[in-house]
């Protein structure tokens, strides 16, 4: 993770995040934000080491193969609106960002799992990153219930250091959650205290959108992070 | 741009902290910060959570005290006007749990003042920002420090605050999500931060 400038080649093979990105924010922001994400990602790599060192638990590795497939299918989902939607501006920018966020956390997540990271599910999102209203509703629900699910998470998690790795993330994804309900015209906030919610809701959730798809080649399922 | 600096010794924060905010200042941060270990890797205990609970208790304090007296002062209208009001009430609902919790253990109000900043909305905005934003650090980095059942209870009272911040980010034309991942401030950084605002009086 030393190599800064280009962090995002790893995250973003097609240069789709990127250009948006530069696009959007003009270079000085966004050069800002790529040193954050790749500081982001550095430090998340030094803590992973720490946590790879002592070996994860069952327990963690469990856990945070399930964040790493709902990474993937979330920056997935903001990479193929931002293709297809016909994005009024303020969603687009919001999807950039976002969506750079999430493709960084899954780069972390997949860092800290190393050799037990699983692979990128097949998606499949129904329509919904082609329709500005349906995306907008899909992003909100993820991104209430995924800092729901990381506050469930936070209090099971065996090490410490990879619990203050999801600490960082977890208040990024109620940003994200506030930020894209206020474009969405609802209020960004819930009530005074936000509830967890366990994996087993955002594996429901994840089931009634039929997101995630058969293998085109094989015909098998393809994301063993959401089945345990 | 490191979110976890390596904890500096007490003696040399306290050195940085009275060459930037002056001694009467360190004497009210060391009161509001006072026992929290810069480690953000101490082993929890009860002791701990309510130490460090009483540290968020300061923030909550300040940040309903912040919101209750902009609604009076600083002419808010519209959409920063609903944000003040949803805000201020999260934050007096934080303060009511976290004293509730705390029970006779609980410190009172630091001494505060507002000045500028709840006389017109450009400032309130400006500073709701700065204190949000500092809210969500300063919690992040006591998550590993708390026992499960404290910690439960933080990250409920967190995430708000990070709505808070988002929400009001947004409403001035800043990014509401700067970073992939948010920083995780020590207790001694998270004082002088604090201090620094010159909202809690010498």
């Amino acid at each position: 993770m030393n190599e800064r400038p280009s962090i995002l080649d790893g995250l973003d093979p097609e240069g789709r995040v990127r250009e948006s990105l530069l696009e959007t924010l003009g270079i000085g922001r966004t050069e800002l934000l790529l040193a954050a994400l790749a500081g982001a990602a550095t430090w998340t790599a030094g803590h992973a080491s720490h946590a790879a060192g002592a070996g994860l638990t069952e327990n963690d590795t469990r856990i945070l193969r399930f964040d790493l497939q709902l990474e993937y299918l979330q920056a997935t989902m903001y990479t193929q609106a931002l293709r297809l939607g016909h994005l009024r501006p303020a969603v687009r920018d919001a999807a950039r960002v976002v969506g750079a966020h999430e493709w960084a956390h899954a780069h972390a997540l997949k860092t800290i799992l190393g050799r037990r990271a699983v692979p990128p599910g097949f998606f499949d999102y129904h329509g919904v990153t082609e329709d500005e209203r349906a995306f907008l509703r899909t992003a909100v629900a993820f991104e209430d219930l995924t800092a729901a699910l990381l506050k469930y998470q936070a209090i099971r998690l065996d090490s410490r250091a990879v619990l203050a790795a999801a600490i960082s993330l977890h208040s990024v994804e109620a940003r994200h959650a506030a930020w894209l309900r206020r474009i969405a015209g609802v209020l960004p906030t819930l009530t005074a205290f936000d509830r967890p919610a366990s994996q087993a809701k955002m594996r429901d959730l994840i089931l009634s959108t039929h997101f995630v798809a058969e293998d085109p080649t094989t015909g098998a399922r393809r994301a063993p992070g959401f089945t345990g | 741009m490191h979110p976890h600096p390596a904890a500096p010794k007490t003696t040399r924060a306290n050195m940085l902290r009275r060459a930037i905010v002056g001694s009467g200042a360190v004497a009210a941060g060391a009161v509001v910060g006072a026992g929290i270990p810069d480690e953000s890797f101490s082993d929890p205990s009860p002791a701990q959570d309510a130490r460090i609970l009483n540290f968020a208790l300061q923030l909550e304090y300040l940040q309903a005290r912040f919101y209750a007296e902009a609604l009076r002062s600083a002419g808010l209208t519209g959409e920063l006007h609903e944000f003040a009001r949803v805000a201020g009430a999260h934050e007096r609902a934080h303060v009511a749990f976290l004293e509730k919790h705390l029970g006779r253990r609980a410190k009172t109000a630091p001494p505060l003042r507002f000045g500028e900043a709840i006389r017109d909305p450009h400032r309130f905005a400006a500073a709701a920002v700065t204190l949000e934003d500092l809210a969500v650090a300063a919690y992040n980095g006591q998550g590993t420090n708390l026992t499960r059942p404290a910690l439960a209870a933080a990250v409920e009272i967190l995430s708000v605050e990070a709505r808070h911040a988002a929400w009001v980010r947004d409403l001035v034309g800043k990014l509401p999500a700067t970073r992939a991942q948010d920083p995780l401030w020590s207790a001694t950084k998270a004082t002088h931060k604090l201090m620094q605002t010159g909202f809690v009086e010498a």
